[in-house]
């Protein structure tokens, strides 16, 4: 309980990779076609997916481990991979053609908000964590 | 001063930022609700200047099939199609200025195709409602086999597109309107009687019966000045067979009256989530306030002016609101501006993001609004401070 109070935002990270995890193969996700065949849309939030687990998987990593250097390392490694992660529909992974389909409308802005969310927390953290290490030395 | 207020919103960083929170949740549902509905006006304004047409004749089995409000909202009519010998017989009404036709043609979800959509074929010769929309984008006549896509196509000028195995090059992008016309590609006569001999070929289009150089799907009628729309509309359903007229005003009409309603959802939630929360920020000041009391007695003692102790009061609020406003003020740019296309899809209307100097208005109403919101809501408990006994408080312990 005091962990989760000292890293508050750990804490809303792990929530937002969590739901970038299950949203982007769920409710967020890409269409199946009426023949039921997938389109690289489909593998994009695969990948989204993957990324944001391992988004997950470093910020539970960050809240439980108690050394702040290692809990600021995880925070930081987890930048790179929810930016990526917010770049791979639409432009790293082509998307359907139409604008209007569900993964332009809806994954596509929801990964990149989600990803760009997460970057920008979990560099908050970071910093709050490295500035409260040197503040106490 | 200036100092000490920062120095308390930093002390307090959960409640600092609880209330940040309530009025961003202010600024989001104030400047979101009316980029909703700024939006949604420019929606129909466009549909309007884009209809062009007074009047438009279909196959009666289309005016049967579909529902002729949302026609633009969908594109197109679907697979129905008419002879040109019909066009004849419908140019011979009486106080017709301009007429022109067009044709339309879906595309396939196969290996044929890169994508399902909508073709619509104009006649660039007599055309008087698809050209002045181009006009404003692209230069110069379409060649033969040249494509012009819908804001919402995602294909690059220079690239082309593949339609019932032909390839063709798209030679522009047009401007948006907020419609299912920004989901189609536009092509003149020759091309799309080519795709349409092209998909026959294929077996893919059972629709197309006959020569596809005497088809047609829709005629577009603008009525010579001073004559009565609604004797062309009468003449037409009276004397020429197998084809329903219809006027544009009315489909006009029929989605105003749809944006009414939604627009006045969506003001009375905004309306009631804005005073719902600003009720929360009265009471979360009322309740923060008297939390504070030894701290602001302390300062009395110190030599603070009830002036000065009220100033502070305000200035936490001020700032509070400050970030706040401007916090929800680009959340909502950036979430309405993300999902446009989903608000447009769910809402089932035309919707099109305002002009750069609405959105600049609409932020700076809803900057004004919570920033004064805030100072408002504490107003109460910095008037009830002031007025506090010192010495009680200080005694109280």
């Amino acid at each position: 309980m005091k962990r989760l109070s000292q890293k508050p935002l750990s804490v809303v990270i792990l929530c937002l990779s969590l739901l970038m995890c299950v949203g982007s193969l769920t409710f967020l996700g890409a269409c199946v076609h009426e023949d039921g065949s997938v389109g690289t849309c489909h593998w994009a939030a695969v990948a989204c997916s993957a990324l944001g687990g391992l988004c997950a998987l470093y910020s539970l990593l960050a809240l439980l481990i108690i050394n702040k250097d290692l809990s600021a390392g995880l925070t930081l490694a987890v930048i790179p991979t929810s930016i990526l992660s917010a770049l791979l529909p639409g432009h790293l992974m082509p998307l359907c053609l139409m604008s209007s389909m569900r993964c332009q409308s809806l994954m596509k802005p929801s990964m990149v908000l989600l990803g760009f969310a997460i970057a920008i927390l979990a560099a908050v953290q970071a910093y709050l964590l490295l500035t409260v290490r040197k503040g106490s030395r | 001063m200036r100092d000490l207020v920062f120095r308390n919103l930093r002390g307090r960083p959960g409640k600092t930022g609880a209330l940040v929170l309530l009025v961003t949740f202010l600024s989001l549902t104030l400047c979101g609700g009316g980029l909703v509905l700024s939006s949604l006006r420019a929606g129909l304004n466009s549909l309007e200047n884009r209809l062009g047409a007074d009047v438009i004749v279909m196959p009666s089995k289309a005016a049967l099939k579909t529902d002729l409000d949302t026609l633009f909202l969908q594109g197109t009519i679907g697979p129905y199609y008419m002879n040109m010998s019909t066009v004849n017989k419908i140019g011979r009404t009486e106080g017709i200025g301009r007429m022109t036709t067009q044709v339309f043609l879906s595309s396939m979800r196969a290996s044929c195709c890169s994508i399902p959509i909508q073709v619509i074929g104009f006649d660039p010769e007599t055309d008087f409602t698809v050209q002045s929309w181009l006009a404003q984008s692209r230069q110069g006549t379409l060649k033969d086999g040249e494509l012009l896509v819908g804001t919402k196509v995602n294909v690059n000028v220079g690239e082309s597109i593949k339609l019932y195995n032909v390839s063709c090059p798209v030679a522009g992008r047009l401007a948006p309107t907020g419609t299912g016309l920004d989901t189609a590609v536009y092509c003149n006569l020759n091309t799309i009687r080519s795709l349409m001999a092209a998909a026959g070929a294929l077996g893919g289009y059972s629709y197309i019966n006959g020569d596809p150089a005497e088809t047609i799907s829709a005629v577009y009628i603008k009525a010579a000045d001073g004559v009565n729309v609604d004797d062309i509309v009468n003449s037409i359903n009276i004397h020429v067979r197998k084809v329903q007229a219809v006027r544009t005003r009315s489909m006009v009409t029929g989605v105003a009256d749809s944006l009414g309603g939604v627009s006045r959802t969506v003001t009375v939630l905004m309306v009631v989530i804005w005073l719902l929360i600003w009720v929360i920020l009265l009471v979360a000041f009322a309740l923060l306030a008297g939390e504070r009391k030894r701290e602001f007695a302390a300062l009395r003692v110190c030599g603070m002016s009830r002036a000065r102790l009220s100033g502070l009061v305000f200035a936490e609020a001020f700032c509070v609101s400050a970030a706040g406003a401007v916090l929800g003020i680009l959340l909502s740019l950036v979430l309405v501006r993300s999902f446009s296309s989903l608000i447009e899809g769910a809402l089932g209307l035309p919707f099109l993001l305002p002009s750069s100097g609405t959105v600049a208005a609409l932020a700076t109403v809803s900057m004004l609004v919570c920033l004064l919101a805030g100072p408002i809501a504490s107003a109460v408990s910095a008037r009830k401070l002031s007025r506090v006994d010192t010495g009680l408080i200080l005694r109280e312990g």
